[in-house]
């Protein structure tokens, strides 16, 4: 039977901030892939794809919707949920995968 | 933002030492073999969490055990009522899963848990053990909540609760049903699979009868004093159906203070606390419900029927090495739906990656939002974006979702649309 073991636990020194902040942007942006998933060949979505678009346009966007500046149905509900670093994370993190 | 970030991470970490201490002790150290992750259920949670272990880190090894070898959705089967849909549009399969992601299939049915030892028994004879188990088995039904209404019954009587043979019943019971006819709808206390799921229901039903049948009436009878995207269901009936005239398709009763009790499966009949009756020619009984019976059996649930989990990482409250997501977990306020499983499931993946390499697990971020079609151009929605606070309990995010502000012909319209492309999409990121 296979087994995993786990070595010691690491010390708290060893957990890198930058590294943090790029999992949380992941954990947000897994939850935007419900909709902006790569798109499929010859499928036509309503949903608006994201991959034609900066990190730059993606962020600015995302503050339109949550400051209620870009008309839209969804999005400036959902963009309210994070901070405006959170969105800017999300979008640098969106463009790069 | 800092501090509570530390905090997490020495929670994480305590797990992991609990996890060192019951993971290791009296086994042999093996260190370098791969982690086992299994996952029981290839439903909109399981199947997500399968899909994004691998994405994660190809070096866990993940094995889906789901008894179907195709299935089919839940959302989207309303739509077949008003004739929108047929299952076959409904079904998916696990071939993506295994050829682009490379997730073991076991097309098998887990019949018991040996928690002790980490293993699972299969009712094909199979016993598989495990690092770490994700358990996203979806609903059962109490069936003993209506007198009379039992697993029997519902072959006379559709819930069509889970999507299949059960939906097919209850459309060719609409169809059947004569030009004058009631349906009755039975909707059940809260927390229960899909909040807006019978509204929609009755929504599809009233388009279809307005055409076929229009002198014909929904009833639903619900154990609710208010429900989920009411205003919006109420003005798209008003609309489309009449709500509201004495010519209404479709009327709600609130029987809040006065349950339903009984099935009479002769003269169908519903009745209720107070001796009130419901004729109808059609009945849709959906009972209340609970976690799946593999979850009831095993002991992952509490008084409620549900499975109670710590949300930072999915873990049972009653085991450590056991998640459990979707449907049959416990992680109100955020609601019992496709899209909430799948969000669960990807916050579950990245703890289970992360605990099964010593990393930090990180703030887990959940979202929701399910829409429902009121006519084919008429869609409405309602999101809600949710976080831990700092006590570790889930708060939807203040200020943030809530139900479609605009509701003019246009922008229902593009919710329609909407709620088929989000719909798809769902299905890709899922099963894709
Ligand atoms: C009419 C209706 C409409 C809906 N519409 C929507 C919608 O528009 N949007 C939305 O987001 N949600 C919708 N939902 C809700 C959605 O269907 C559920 O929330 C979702 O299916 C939950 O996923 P899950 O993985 O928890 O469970 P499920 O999808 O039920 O998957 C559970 C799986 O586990 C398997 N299983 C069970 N026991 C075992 C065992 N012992 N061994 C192995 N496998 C097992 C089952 O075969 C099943 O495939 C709707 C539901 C209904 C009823
Ligand atoms: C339930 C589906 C859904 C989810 C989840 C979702 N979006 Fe959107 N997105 C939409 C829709 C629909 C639009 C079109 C605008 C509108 O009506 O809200 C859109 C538009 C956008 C746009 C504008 C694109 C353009 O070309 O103008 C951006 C950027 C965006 N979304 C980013 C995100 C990010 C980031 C997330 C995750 C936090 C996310 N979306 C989650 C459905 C979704």
């Amino acid at each position: 039977m296979k087994r995993i073991c786990y070595a010691a636990a690491p010390v708290a020194g060893s957990l890198n901030s930058i590294a943090h902040a790029e999992i949380d942007a992941r954990a947000i942006a897994f939850n935007c892939r419900n909709c902006h998933a790569e798109s499929q060949p010859g499928s036509e979505s309503s949903i608006p794809s994201l991959e034609n678009l900066s990190a730059q346009q993606i962020r600015q966007a995302l503050l339109d919707f949550k400051y209620d500046k870009k008309p839209a149905t969804l999005m400036p509900r959902l963009a309210k949920g994070y901070s405006d670093a959170e969105l800017a994370a999300v979008a640098e993190y969106l463009n790069r995968n | 933002m800092a501090g509570l970030s530390r905090r997490r991470f020495l929670q994480g970490v305590a797990g992991l030492g609990a996890g060192v201490l019951s993971g290791c002790a009296g086994l042999p150290i093996c260190a370098g073999s791969k982690a086992h992750v299994v996952v029981v259920g290839g439903g909109f949670g399981g199947a997500t969490a399968a899909k994004y272990l691998r994405l994660l880190d190809a070096n866990i090894r993940v094995t889906l055990i789901e008894p179907k070898v195709k299935y089919i959705t839940c959302p989207g089967s309303n739509w077949l009522f008003a004739g929108l849909s047929n299952l076959d549009q409904l079904t998916v399969d696990y071939q993506s899963l295994q050829d682009r992601y490379g997730v073991k299939l076991l097309v098998d049915r887990v019949s018991s848990l040996d928690a002790a030892q980490r293993r699972l028994r299969l009712t094909g004879g199979r016993s598989v053990t495990y690092d770490r188990l994700i358990m996203s088995p979806g609903i059962d039904f109490r069936w003993d909540a209506i007198a009379g209404y039992d697993q029997a019954a519902a072959e006379q009587f559709p819930h069509a609760w889970q999507a299949g043979p059960q939906t097919l019943l209850l459309a060719r019971q609409l169809q059947a049903m004569p030009d004058g006819g009631v349906v009755l709808i039975a909707v059940p206390a809260d927390p229960y699979r899909c909040p807006p799921g019978p509204y929609e229901r009755a929504s599809m039903m009233a388009y279809w009868l307005k055409q076929h049948k229009p002198r014909s009436k929904i009833l639903i009878l619900d154990a609710k004093r208010s429900f989920s995207k009411q205003a919006l269901f109420e003005a798209g009936w008003a609309k489309h159906y009449g709500y509201g005239t004495a010519n209404s398709l479709i009327e709600w009763h609130s029987l809040a203070d006065n349950p339903l009790l009984e099935l009479n499966k002769q003269s169908r009949v519903l009745t209720s606390e107070f001796g009130d009756r419901f004729r109808g020619n059609v009945l849709n009984i959906i009972p209340p419900q609970t976690a799946a019976q593999i979850a009831l059996q095993h002991g992952l649930t509490d008084s409620s029927g549900w499975c109670p989990v710590r949300p930072l990482t999915g873990e049972s409250l009653f085991d450590e090495f056991i998640h459990v997501i979707g449907d049959a977990a416990h992680y109100a306020p955020i609601p019992k739906s496709a899209f909430a499983a799948n969000s669960e499931a990807k916050a579950c993946a990245l703890a289970v990656t992360s605990l099964i390499n010593q990393k930090p697990v990180v703030e887990p971020h959940w979202l929701n939002t399910c829409y429902s079609l009121i006519a084919p151009e008429h869609g409405v929605s309602v999101a809600g974006v949710y976080k831990l606070d700092a006590a570790n309990t889930i708060v939807p995010v203040k200020g943030a979702g809530g139900v479609s502000v605009r509701t003019d012909v246009e922008a229902v319209a593009l919710e329609a649309d909407y709620t088929r492309a989000v719909y798809r999409s769902l299905i890709t990121d899922t099963f894709g």
